[in-house]
């Protein structure tokens, strides 16, 4: 199957000296959903918008759908259809003005564009409010209109940054919904970037983990889970500070236990059977008079695949996002 | 040719939120008419000094007025780009096939609409008040193409402000640090024989000074070309100059 993204040794180097994206290489088949999955300042942004031709890399080289992005810029830009992390509607304009006025961005016009236009305002369910003002709409709405703003001209290829940070649930999982139509009717190719793991995990084929510029793992979201091949235990102590030693001693003379990691709550174990060792587990800590507060075993994760690949976990903390003004490099 | 049907899509949008916030209009009509209403009345007499070269401080005020106005407007157009900006918009648009400079153009021609729309009003107040231009319409139409094309030029040095520094707050502050000091040193609300010598000097060095005279020579005293084409040439240069600015900081951050 041919590449729509081909990317090799692409680096990116802000003018404060940053390396946002460090010599990273990756394609994405043509209809594939491809997920960049990293926290805050990972670098998913900036490889954004390297690739839709907003900010110019460093070095090494990228082609979308075959186009050199260094030498056909414009041609690429009539093939993808870009959204950012922040809701780009006009507020002042209705919901139809703002598809129309995108729609003549990408020179469509005329009864084309009318009918595209109506045929996305059933879409995203915004039927009704269509010739409203935006600025009256909820935050799940403009997402969903900002969504269809990049739709407009039938894009084969869709970057999505972050579409669903900051929604409640009933919007995000609408936004899902949306997603795999696209993918799965139209075939459009789509490049996401998320901090959820849950929005990997349902809609991407093929991941990408990135951590301070650098991809740390690939795969599809169960291959990765697999790499880590074991189950994790998370267990809280009452005084963590006092028993955490002796508690890591304990832990590691038990059969089984592949790994041991410090995390906020105390320790977490990886193992093979976590269910059985639990058992073993609050039987020993019992015998020393380690008092357990709490124990939660899980299967693994692709935030576990994260933490072993990084040492650090995605924090739901960092959901909590400053709005990048995207104009601190070079651009293009 | 996409960049004429790009930059009709991005004026209309203007226009529309224009339209669509008559507030914001409003509100930058209030200090001209305060202008026009009370600051004539109040030097209502300065036209029977000797000298005075009007038969009303009103006749003589109201292109002043409207400079004052043009200049002001012109001198916050940055703070549409700085939005665009902070909420993505801007980005929205350059990662689609948009001509580049329509952005640029669209704001440009809907902010010198803006300025033609203010002028009208505030024409309009002034005739109601006993300002009659003694050139007629066509010395109307010729006195907004001027303010309208004074606006365009000093739109472009607020845009650049705004590209620059991403800063609606700078934007604002360089508009109201250089509004009144230029006004106040320039023909708009006094003749040039009535300043101290120091104003005098800076004031026959100061644009506003230039165009203001056009104006005011279509107003009182008719079509005297050589002052109305001498304007156009002073407002050639300083679009020459802003303008140029401002395309080479756009071309910087988004080509």
């Amino acid at each position: 199957m041919a590449h729509m993204i081909e990317v090799r040794d692409l680096v990116l180097v802000y003018s404060n000296g940053i390396r946002a994206v460090d010599n990273i290489s990756f394609n994405v088949k043509k209809g594939e959903f491809f997920g960049f999955l990293g926290p805050n300042g990972a670098g998913k942004s900036t490889t954004i918008k390297v690739l839709t031709t907003l900010l110019r890399k460093t070095s090494g080289s990228v082609h979308i759908s075959g186009y050199n992005l260094d030498k056909d810029a414009k041609e690429i830009r009539k093939i993808i259809g870009v959204q950012s992390q922040e809701t780009s509607v006009d507020g002042d304009l209705t919901g139809r003005e703002n598809l129309m006025l995108q729609g003549h961005f990408q020179q469509l016009s005329g009864k084309t564009l009318k009918d595209r236009v109506d045929e996305l305002l059933k879409l995203i369910d915004l039927q009704n409010f269509a010739d409203k003002r935006v600025r009256n709409y909820s935050g799940g709405m403009k997402k969903r209109l900002d969504l269809a703003t990049t739709l407009v001209h039938r894009p084969p290829l869709v970057f999505l940054d972050e579409p669903t940070t900051g929604l409640d649930p009933q919007s995000r999982s609408a936004i899902w919904s949306y997603l795999e139509k696209l993918n799965k009717e139209e075939e459009t190719t789509i490049f996401l970037t998320t901090q959820y793991m849950e929005e990997a995990d349902r809609l991407c084929k093929q991941l990408a983990i990135i951590d301070t510029g650098k991809i740390v793992a690939s795969g599809s979201p169960n291959e990765l889970k697999q790499q880590i091949g074991v189950d994790s235990i998370k267990i809280s102590l009452q005084d963590c500070a006092k028993d955490k030693s002796a508690a890591i001693d304990l832990l590691k003379s038990l059969t089984g236990v592949a790994n041991i990691t410090e995390s906020g709550d105390c320790l977490i174990v990886f193992a093979k059977d976590a269910s059985r060792l639990i058992a073993d587990i609050v039987r020993a800590f019992d015998s020393l008079d380690i008092r357990l507060s709490e124990v939660n075993f899980s299967s693994p994760t692709l935030d576990d695949v994260y933490l072993q690949k990084t040492g650090k976990r995605i924090r739901p903390e960092a959901l909590v996002k400053t709005p990048s003004r995207g104009f601190g490099g070079r651009r293009r | 040719m996409a960049l004429l049907s790009d930059t009709r899509y991005l004026f209309v949008r203007y226009l529309k939120k224009l339209v669509r916030n008559p507030i914001l209009l409003f509100f930058s009509l209030f200090q001209p008419i305060i202008f026009l209403t009370l600051f004539t009345q109040l030097f209502q007499r300065f036209a029977s000094v000797p000298g005075f070269p009007a038969g009303s401080y009103l006749i003589f005020a109201t292109p002043g007025i409207l400079l004052q106005n043009a200049f002001g407007s012109a001198l916050q157009s940055g703070n549409s780009i700085v939005s665009d900006i902070d909420t993505g918009y801007l980005q929205k648009m350059l990662v689609t096939p948009v001509s580049r400079y329509a952005i640029l153009l669209g704001r440009l021609t809907s902010d010198a609409f803006r300025v033609v729309i203010q002028s009208t009003i505030i024409l309009s107040l002034a005739f109601l008040l006993g300002a009659t231009p003694i050139t007629g319409i066509v010395g109307v139409l010729i006195m907004l193409l001027t303010v309208a094309f004074f606006g365009l030029a000093w739109s472009g040095i607020s845009l650049a402000i705004g590209l620059k520094t991403k800063s609606s707050e700078t934007v604002f502050a360089f508009g109201s640090f250089l509004t009144f000091p230029l006004l106040f040193m320039s023909t708009a609300l006094t003749p040039l024989d009535f300043m101290p010598d120091w104003i005098k000097t800076v004031s026959m060095f100061n644009p506003i000074s230039y165009t203001v005279n056009a104006v005011r020579v279509l107003m009182i005293d008719g079509f005297v070309w050589h002052t109305i084409l001498s304007t156009y040439l002073v407002i050639g240069v300083i679009a020459l100059i802003t303008l140029g600015t401002t395309v080479y900081l756009f071309r910087k951050v988004v080509s």
